[in-house]
C-alpha cells in the first residue's frame, strides 16, 4: 500500500469517527443579536400569557415543548401539565429542534427570563417564557377570579377562562366567595396567597 | 506554548516557510502545472488543496475534541457573500492569466522564475490600487454580511457529521482524480 493510500484510509477513519465524537467545543458558545433580541423584548414577543399557554396545551399545539427550569425536587411537587424538567444549569447540554416552540418557566420569572436570553444566544428560534412564572400560572389558570361587580361582557369572557381552568383541575372563583372546592380543603382555603407551597397543596 | 504578540511573528515566519516548502515540493511553483488543473490535465492543485483542507479540518476537530485547543478562540473569517463572489471571480481570472495564485507566485519568485516575480509585482500593485480606491467601493465591500458563517450552520448538521461528509467527498474525489490521471 502506498503512503498516500494509507493517509487516505487514516483520514477516512478519523472523519467517519467524527460524528460519534460529539462537539469539539469545550463549552457551548452563543452569539446574540443584541438589537433583534432587544426588539423582541420591547415588543413583548419574548413571553406568553399563562392563559394562552394553557390553551396551547389543551389544543395540543404542534411542536410545543414546555420546560420547567426548577430543581427536580420542586418539579416533582407540582408542574404545569406536559412540562419536562430541565434545571437551568443543564440548559447548555439540551438540544432543540427547529420546529419546536419552547416555553420556559421557573418559580417567579427571573430564571426563565435569563434562560430565554441563553437559548436566544444558542440560536433557538422559537422560545418564550411565562413572565410571572408558576405563580402567574397558579393565579391566572388554576384560580381565575371574577370580580363581584363584573359586567355581563366580563362574565361571558370569564366563562371561557373558567372552562380552561377546570380542564387543568383549577378552581375558578367568582366574587369574594370561597373556592368551589373549599369544603374539601382545610379552613385556611380562603384565597390562598399565590405561593408554591399552596400550589403543592392543590390536591387537598 | 501560548502564542503572544511578541513571538507571533517568528511563528508566522516558520509556518510560512514550511507552507512555501510544501508548495514547492508539490510542484506548485510551476505555472504550467497549475494551469493544467483548469484544463483537467493535472489534478495536483485539487489534491494539494483538498488534502490541506482535510488535514486542517481533522486536526482542528480532533484537537478541539481532545481539549488541546480551544476551538471557540479560533478566528473564523466573516462572510460577505456578494463582494466575495465577485472577488473570487477576479481572483480566478488572475489565476488563469498568470497560472499562479498569491502563495505559489511567492514560491515561483523564490525559486527564480521570472513569471513568478512578475506576478508578485502585479500582486503588490493590485494591493496598493485596491487600498487607494477603497472609498469608491467601501459600501459594496461590507454588503450582504453573514457573520462568521460555517458549514455546520449552513446545513444544520452537527460539526462531526459535516467533517465526515467533507472527508468522504475529498477521498472520493482523490480516487476519481487518480483514475483520470492514469487514463491520460
Amino acid at each position: 500500500m502506498t503512503i498516500s493510500r494509507r493517509l487516505a484510509w487514516g483520514a477516512l477513519a478519523l472523519g467517519l469517527a467524527a460524528p460519534l465524537a460529539g462537539s469539539p467545543f469545550r463549552s457551548a458558545r452563543g452569539r446574540i443579536n443584541i438589537e433583534e433580541t432587544a426588539r423582541l423584548i420591547a415588543d413583548g414577543e419574548d413571553h406568553v400569557a399563562p392563559l394562552d399557554l394553557a390553551a396551547w396545551i389543551r389544543d395540543r399545539k404542534p411542536g410545543l415543548r414546555v420546560i420547567d427550569l426548577r430543581s427536580p425536587a420542586e418539579f416533582s411537587g407540582y408542574a404545569i401539565p406536559t412540562a419536562a424538567n430541565l434545571p437551568i444549569a443543564t440548559l447548555a447540554r439540551a438540544s432543540f429542534a427547529a420546529h419546536e416552540t419552547v416555553v420556559l418557566y421557573s418559580e417567579g420569572g427571573a430564571h426563565a427570563g435569563q434562560a430565554w436570553v441563553l437559548l436566544k444566544a444558542l440560536g433557538v428560534a422559537k422560545v418564550l417564557f411565562i413572565s410571572g412564572g408558576l405563580v402567574d400560572w397558579y393565579v391566572e389558570v388554576m384560580t381565575p377570579r371574577l370580580p363581584a361587580n363584573a359586567s355581563p361582557e366580563e362574565r361571558h369572557a370569564f366563562e371561557a377562562k373558567a372552562e380552561l381552568s377546570r380542564y387543568f383541575g383549577g378552581e375558578p372563583q367568582t366574587g369574594s366567595a370561597a373556592p368551589a372546592g373549599a369544603a374539601l380543603c382545610p379552613p385556611s382555603g380562603q384565597r390562598p396567597p399565590p405561593r408554591l407551597a399552596d400550589i403543592r397543596r392543590r390536591g387537598c | 506554548m501560548a502564542v503572544t504578540f511578541t513571538n507571533a511573528l517568528p511563528v508566522a515566519f516558520v509556518i510560512g516557510t514550511a507552507f512555501g516548502f510544501a508548495l514547492e515540493r508539490a510542484g506548485l511553483g510551476d505555472a504550467t502545472k497549475l494551469a493544467g488543473q483548469f484544463y483537467l490535465r493535472d489534478f495536483t492543485v485539487l489534491k494539494v488543496m483538498f488534502s490541506a483542507i482535510v488535514t486542517a479540518m481533522l486536526g482542528v476537530f480532533w484537537l478541539g475534541r481532545l481539549g488541546v485547543i480551544d476551538l471557540a478562540a479560533l478566528y473564523v473569517p466573516e462572510t460577505f457573500l456578494a463582494p466575495q463572489v465577485l472577488g473570487g471571480l477576479i481572483f480566478g481570472v488572475g489565476f488563469i492569466v498568470s497560472g499562479l495564485c498569491p502563495g505559489t507566485s511567492c514560491v515561483a519568485a523564490a525559486i527564480g522564475r521570472i513569471d513568478g516575480m512578475a506576478t508578485v509585482g502585479g500582486l503588490l500593485v493590485g494591493v496598493l490600487a485596491t487600498g487607494l480606491a477603497f472609498p469608491l467601493f467601501a459600501a459594496f465591500y461590507a454588503s450582504t454580511p453573514f457573520g462568521a458563517f460555517t458549514l455546520p450552520q449552513l446545513v444544520h448538521l452537527p460539526y462531526g457529521a459535516v467533517v465526515a461528509a467533507v472527508v468522504v467527498m475529498a477521498v472520493a474525489i482523490f480516487g476519481l482524480a487518480e483514475r483520470l490521471e492514469q487514463r491520460r
